[in-house]
């Protein structure tokens, strides 16, 4: 038995589990059939994507006119799906990093999808800046490879070729830090596979782990260190796109405030889609026992940390816009003319969907709720979609000089390619959901005698 | 049956020993190669350098380099000459003078020619000629591929010499029968023409000659010969006005024949001390109410009555007229009028003999230095009354033959279908035309003419002033000039070139070269006596009944008459007023607009909706005219523009608008309009009307605190706090400067005072830098591709808090009030291009540095390198970046000059046509300034101020822009950045632009 925890904590892994009995838990999505509301979901994942190829070679072929943008609005629902992409995937990070250096135990029953949710929400985050450029063909123009060109080479100042460098930095960390913790659940699988096919890819996925003593101190090790490593990540991919905006000069944009309010705006929007997709999939692979009510609301005492900062944060930009007394300042996306304006909507979505519905969370009884706590967590995302698109449509379509204030309407090009990254996202996830250990079952199994229900109340029984 | 037949090879194969055989079939040599020999040297083996990886890597590239070099990159082929022309260097550009005078615009010009191919108009300043938006787009209209491209009979092609045999025989048929022959022409101001006209009499017989404007003047035609015993107009040198009252006069526009606003412009310089008062009373908002000092809003009826209202208080005489809102500002205005002795000057566009009069008139009470009434201008010789007259002798069948010349009555006419009517009677007729149009489709004959720019010719637009036209490439299709045509059938064997020169009497080389010549001559002493009773003509205006809604026909800066309606640049210029292109519409006051239930609505993507009425004017009905709501419309009015509707000879693309032609003699006060429910999809490039609230952006000083108060009072200079101490906004900086000072630095100056917004620089950058046009649908999607465009803004008109308060409006109201456009704003215009900051901020955020700064002062674009993110667009505080969203050239959705063989060759050579994705934007023209340097490095000396040119400055007619290199500290460019009435455009930004604004000075009464 491990080292006793306070009877007063309450249990991680509910019901009467054995380390074999997580193993099947874990591993029956993978060992049976799917059943029918996969293939719906599937299915209907799958039609959205293969929309998204069509809208996106439509695009590339014919340019960028098709879609909703022109002269004085040259982005919108391109970098607001970019940013809103990125923002998702930020939990995963946090989730199997920062609270791993923390030594939170609840981390370990929802970081693997968390962080398979952040790679593929980057997936469709990387895809924005890519198809967004007029010319995709001379895209690697971007990247300082040794060229022909002459002294041609990448603009250093430009926070679009930091953006570059930032993202793929952390796809490739995130990628190999959920790989390296997958290897131990891979080798479980392939322990478990009967069909050569499937024994054979699950040996190759987990690059022949043993599970010898080595193999796990090792596997400690380099958790720790690739820990470390992702969580300055954390805070400086947003920051950077962040700086796509705050290093610009637009009324709105160039503020000092962006980072560290970006970054908690990704939070929040990275664990409110962290819940949505769970809230889903406890249901769906039957894992009730493992995501429980003390993991929900754990996940929205941290949506209600981060969506206070973000609140203070829109509130500080409406008071210091009007503060400044600047006319320039009257029309920014936090402004009495962003509220009035032709986009009164878009402004009253985000303060209703940011500021006012996240504050329910307050009441334990809807923190604790499943289903207030999914119907939040969907009006968060759909909220932080929002504060994207005004800090981008709003403030570009009223610029410095009057004459150059215009309108944006999305097309069904623009609308096609966020549906077809939804698309793609989900037919990544349900993949994922059906070929993946969807728990860190071999980190659960470290916990289970400690703050299992079943031990903790033999436990307390036996101390009566 | 299979053919068993066998060939032998050789003899061998006869015999039956067939050894040889056996071994030929087997083996392809004969001897035994020395394979041993050659692979059983190991020593050899091992020694060679050529591994038998090296030998397959040899055969691979090689086949690779074989493909490779087969695949041939699009051949074009580019024809040398074979004799080289003289005066053609390749890459160098050729100017001729010339002379444009199309019956509606006259410019004295020079042609830019490459290669043998004109490619853009210019002013030719020598000759103080000056070029509207018009001018500088014709030569477009050259190379339209929808010109009449050979002779038509009845629709079918013809050749020269058939139409030749045929008209030369029936012409005497047709003075045999007793029947007229009748020549209907625009205003012609040739010397030679009218004298080829006469001789044309002298062999065949009597020639009618009708003389016929679309947009009319004969009223002060007219009214002129009344008051001088002469069909002609007076001049203008609103140079000498200092006070300009004009009652619906639109001189800055096409008033009379333009051409007025050098002359404006001269007079009002503000450090000079002298700016001339100019007030406007007029219904329509035009681009000279626009710059007025003053506006007041009257119907066309009120017009009227305030003019004589003027005339009486300026003379003391009392001839009854009727009240209008303005009667004690009109004393005013002669008080003022009288105090400006001979500088005072009154014109008006009231198309009315005894209105134009009564305008002559008070000039004359006045003393008027500004008119001219001894050296007159012939730019409008059109007479309606033989207009009528012809179609009724027509309609009589009293005509024989009907020949035009550079005018399409029917799409002009107000009565067209009479005139197509009365056309059945006539039993010859011919139009000269370049465009299959209206006219020349109901023609019997369409005879093709050429192009100005192809053609000879001669003008005298003023006495005294003899103009050449002389053609700058060859003709492009089977065309022959009127003039050449006539010469043919009088038997004269010459070209109109001799017949020309023949009749001039002086230097014709210089004359050819220079394009222009005055012309001495001694004015006729005049025998004339007036018979004008003043009180009569006051009379006969009395009797003028004001409507409840009254009709204002104007035309516009873009598309004037419409001659060159298939022009896509004019289609896509927008009014400088409404900012509104490709359309014309009803102008209506907003509070009409309210009471007739009528709305403007912004769409989501930015594009405005107007609704349709079917509008009434005197019994004739236009269905589906759209409304525009238009600040500073005069109540009870409503204004339409002529030139648009066309509907033959035109692509579909410009068939945009209704033809307000059917309105132009009809009774303006008779209007009568209803809603029909539909919308119609506006092209206007501005959404929002005025400044709200930013006035730093348009700096604006009345004459009287420019003279009086401090600069900083009235051109504020941003300060902020910097190690605390209250700086410059322009003097905190991030950036380590760049020394600037050795070689050169360009900055442009814009002059808001002397912008009179007439676009004409627009055009001009249009050709100079080969901007695409995008046509209507994608301007609604706010995606004009303008590298220079005028900003237009309207003044609002916000409470104070106290009456804010009284009134009851809140916070919100006051706050949108900005927004908002007053009932009778005035109005200013700021040009904006790239202001190709020294700290720019769209070079910072590229990734891939396509954008960067040049030694010179310019922001530069690398088209080749840009991938297309727009940041940089998104940056930029100006918003001049223009992003080719789609190809532009060669692509049928977008069917305008650049996908067309013949519109292709009015392309710059020496600028690139921008592919799709790509960013674009104004280069300050470096082209022309990197050419400049070149040739002053050639010839060994330094660049005299004024030699750097851009292409907008250029067209400047009132001198607003002046470009140059402020490290010539002697430069003009040099002084005026350092001007009192300097500023950046939001300077505050830290941008440091090369391009400067001068403060706008209104001389505003106090």
């Amino acid at each position: 038995m491990s080292h006793y925890e306070s009877p007063y904590r309450e249990p991680l892994i509910l019901g009467k589990k054995s380390y074999h009995d997580i193993s099947v838990d874990i591993a029956r999505p993978i060992e049976t059939r799917a059943n029918k509301n996969w293939w719906i979901a599937f299915t209907i994942a799958l039609l959205a994507f293969l929309w998204g190829i069509g809208a996106i070679t439509y695009t590339i072929a014919t340019g960028i006119g098709t879609w909703g943008l022109n002269k004085n609005i040259g982005w919108a629902w391109d970098i607001t799906n970019f940013v809103w992409w990125v923002g998702i995937g930020h939990a995963g990070t946090l989730i199997s990093a920062v609270l791993l250096l923390f030594r939170q135990e609840w981390r370990m029953a929802i970081n693997r999808s968390a962080e398979a949710m952040t790679i593929f929400a980057v997936f469709q985050a990387g895809l924005f800046p890519l198809i967004h450029m007029g010319r995709i063909w001379d895209g690697y123009f971007t990247l300082p490879i040794p060229n022909q060109f002459g002294s041609l080479w990448v603009n250093f100042n430009s926070p679009l070729l930091w953006d570059v460098f930032a993202i793929s930095t952390y796809l490739s960390v995130s990628l190999v830090f959920w790989w390296t913790g997958l290897l131990p659940d891979f080798a479980m699988i392939r322990d478990r596979a009967i069909r050569p096919f499937q024994k054979k890819i699950y040996s190759l996925l987990s690059f022949g782990w043993t599970g010898r003593a080595k193999d796990w101190q090792r596997f400690e090790e380099v958790s720790l260190v690739l820990a470390g490593l992702a969580t300055p990540l954390v805070l400086s991919v947003h920051t950077i796109v962040s700086m796509d905006f705050a290093t610009s000069i637009n009324p709105g944009w160039h503020s000092t405030i962006f980072p560290p309010y970006f970054v908690a705006g990704a939070i929040f929007s990275g664990f409110a889609m962290v819940q949505t997709l769970l809230g889903i999939m406890r249901k769906v692979t039957h894992l009730e026992n493992y995501i429980t009510r003390k993991h929900i609301e754990n996940m929205n005492m941290v949506i209600l940390l981060t969506g206070g900062i973000v609140a203070t944060a829109y509130l500080t930009e409406f008071f210091i816009g009007w503060y400044t007394g600047s006319p320039y300042e009257n029309y920014t996306y936090m402004s009495v003319g962003a509220a009035t304006g032709p986009y009164w909507w878009a402004f009253w979505s985000l303060i209703l969907f940011n500021i006012i519905i996240p504050q329910f969370l307050w009441f334990k009884k809807v923190r604790t709720s499943f289903i207030w706590s999914f119907v939040i967590s969907i009006a968060i995302n759909i909220g932080m979609w929002f504060e994207r698109f005004d800090i981008i449509a709003i403030v570009l379509s009223k610029g410095h000089l009057p004459s150059s204030w215009g309108r944006f309407e999305p097309t069904f090009v623009d609308i096609g390619i966020f549906i077809g990254t939804l698309g793609f996202f989900f037919v990544l996830f349900l993949l994922y959901a059906r070929t993946f250990p969807v728990i860190a079952q071999a980190e659960v199994k470290t916990i289970l005698k400690k703050t299992g229900q079943y031990h903790k109340n033999l436990r307390d029984t036996s101390h009566e | 049956m299979a053919s068993n037949k066998k060939y032998w090879i050789s003899t061998e194969e006869l015999k039956k020993d067939t050894s040889l055989i056996d071994n030929l079939n087997q083996k392809e040599f004969m001897e035994e190669i020395p394979t041993d020999e050659f692979l059983g040297d190991k020593e050899a083996l091992e020694s060679s350098e050529t591994s038998r990886r090296d030998f397959l890597k040899f055969v691979g590239f090689s086949t690779a380099a074989a493909t490779l070099a087969s695949c041939e990159g699009p051949v074009r082929k580019a024809i040398p000459y074979v004799v080289k022309p003289e005066e053609i260097t390749p890459g160098q550009a050729n100017y001729y003078a010339s002379t444009m005078f199309d019956g509606f615009d006259f410019a004295n010009i020079l042609v830019k020619t490459r290669e043998g191919r004109p490619i853009k108009i210019e002013a030719n300043k020598e000759a103080d000629g000056s070029t509207n938006a018009r001018v500088q787009a014709s030569v477009l209209s050259l190379y339209d591929s929808f010109r009449l491209k050979g002779p038509k009979y009845k629709g079918e092609k013809i050749s020269w010499e058939d139409v030749d045999k045929n008209i030369m025989s029936a012409l005497p048929k047709v003075y045999a029968s007793g029947k007229e022959v009748v020549l209907l022409t625009g205003t012609c101001a040739s010397p030679s023409t009218q004298k080829l006209v006469k001789q044309f009499e002298e062999k065949y017989g009597k020639i009618r000659h009708v003389v016929y404007d679309a947009v009319s003047e004969s009223a002060a035609l007219d009214a002129f010969e009344a008051m001088y015993g002469e069909r002609a107009l007076p001049d203008y040198d609103f140079s000498k006005a200092k006070t300009i009252v004009a009652i619906g006069a639109d001189f800055l526009g096409d008033w009379q024949g333009g051409n007025f606003s050098a002359g404006y412009a001269n007079g009002r310089k503000p450090e000079s001390g002298k700016m001339s008062y100019h007030v406007q009373l007029e219904s329509n908002m035009s681009l000279t109410g626009a710059n007025s000092d003053k506006r007041f809003t009257l119907k066309p009826s009120e017009q009227v009555f305030a003019l004589v209202g003027l005339y009486n208080a300026i003379t003391g005489n009392n001839i009854p007229t009727q009240a209008t809102p303005v009667d004690e500002a009109i004393k005013e205005l002669a008080k003022k009028l009288k105090a400006s002795g001979s500088g005072a000057v009154v014109v008006t566009d009231i198309q009315n003999k005894n209105a134009q009069i009564m305008a002559l008139a008070i000039n004359e009470a006045l003393g008027s230095d500004v008119v001219d009434v001894v050296n007159t201008k012939n730019i409008r010789k059109g007479n309606d009354a033989d207009v009528a007259a012809l179609i009724k002798d027509m309609k009589a069948g009293k005509i024989g033959a009907l020949i035009t010349h550079n005018t399409n009555p029917v799409y002009t006419l107000s009565n067209s279908n009479a005139f197509v009517e009365a056309l059945k009677n006539v039993d010859l007729s011919i139009a000269f035309a370049m465009h299959e149009d209206e006219t020349a489709k109901h023609m019997q004959y369409a005879l093709s003419v050429p192009h100005y720019l192809e053609s000879w010719g001669d003008v005298m637009h003023k006495k005294g002033y003899y103009s050449i036209t002389q053609p700058t490439i060859k003709p492009l299709f089977y065309t022959r000039q009127f003039q050449d045509t006539l010469l043919k059938w009088i038997g004269n064997e010459d070209s109109f070139y001799d017949y020309m020169k023949a009749n001039f009497s002086g230097d014709w080389d210089q004359t050819v070269h220079d394009g222009f010549a005055k012309i001495a001559y001694t004015p006729e002493e005049s025998t004339f006596e007036r018979t004008i009773d003043i009180n009569a003509v006051g009379a006969a205006l009395n009797t003028i009944k004001p409507g409840k809604l009254e009709l204002a026909l104007y035309t516009k800066i873009s598309m004037g008459d419409g001659q060159m309606a298939n022009n896509p640049w004019l289609q896509e210029l927008p009014d400088p007023i409404s900012r509104a292109s490709w359309d014309n519409y009803i102008t209506m006051s907003p509070a009409d607009a309210r009471e007739f239930g009528l709305t403007n609505v912004t769409r989501d993507d930015g594009a405005l909706d107007g609704d349709l009425v079917d509008l009434t004017v005197d019994g004739v009905t236009i269905e589906n005219v759209p409304v525009l709501i238009q600040p500073g419309q005069a109540v009870g009015s409503i204004g339409l523009a002529l030139g648009y509707g066309r509907s033959e000879g035109v692509k579909d693309e410009m068939k945009q608008g209704v033809n307000a032609y059917v309105y132009a003699t009809k009774s303006y006060a008779d209007v009568s309009l209803r809603k029909t429910g539909s919308i119609h999809g506006f092209a206007c490039i501005q959404l929002q009307h005025t400044l709200a609230g930013r006035h730093d952006i348009l700096r604006e000083v009345s004459l009287e605190d420019y003279n009086n108060e401090a600069p900083h009072e009235w051109n504020h200079q941003h300060k902020f706090s910097y190690d605390h101490q209250e700086v410059p906004a322009e003097k905190v900086d991030l950036w380590e400067s760049v020394d600037r000072s050795n070689g050169h630095h360009f900055n442009l100056s814009i002059d808001l005072t002397a912008c009179t917004g007439c676009a004409a620089c627009v055009v001009a950058c249009h050709a100079e830098n080969n901007v695409p046009v995008v046509g209507k649908r994608e301007i609604r999607k706010s995606r004009d591709m303008h590298w220079l465009r005028i900003d237009r803004y309207y003044s609002s008109e916000v409470p104070t808090r106290e009456a804010a308060k009284e009134e009851g409006l809140g916070k919100g109201d006051m706050y949108h009030g900005l927004e908002k456009a007053a009932d009778n704003p005035q109005v200013a215009f700021q040009p904006v291009m790239c202001q190709h900051c020294n700290h720019a901020p769209c070079e910072t955020v590229c990734p891939v540095a396509a954008t960067s700064h040049g030694k010179q002062g310019q922001n530069q674009m690398a088209y080749n390198r840009c991938v297309g993110t727009r940041y940089c667009a998104n940056n930029c505080p100006y918003r001049v970046r223009r992003f080719n969203w789609f190809r532009y050239n060669e692509n049928e959705e977008f069917d305008y000059n650049m996908n067309d063989d013949y519109g292709k060759m009015v392309l710059n050579p020496d600028v690139v046509v921008r592919s799709r994705g790509v960013m674009e934007k104004c280069s300050m023209c470096i082209q022309m300034t990197q050419a400049t340097i070149l040739e002053a490095k050639k010839e060994g000396r330094k660049i005299k101020d004024g030699e750097f040119q851009t292409a907008c400055m250029n067209a400047c007619t009132t001198g607003a822009m002046v470009f140059g290199d402020v490290n010539d500290k002697e430069s003009k460019v040099a002084q005026l950045a350092e001007d009192k009435r300097a500023y950046h455009l939001l300077d505050f930004v830290g941008t440091k632009p090369n391009v400067v604004y001068q403060v706008k000075v209104r001389n505003e009464e106090a």
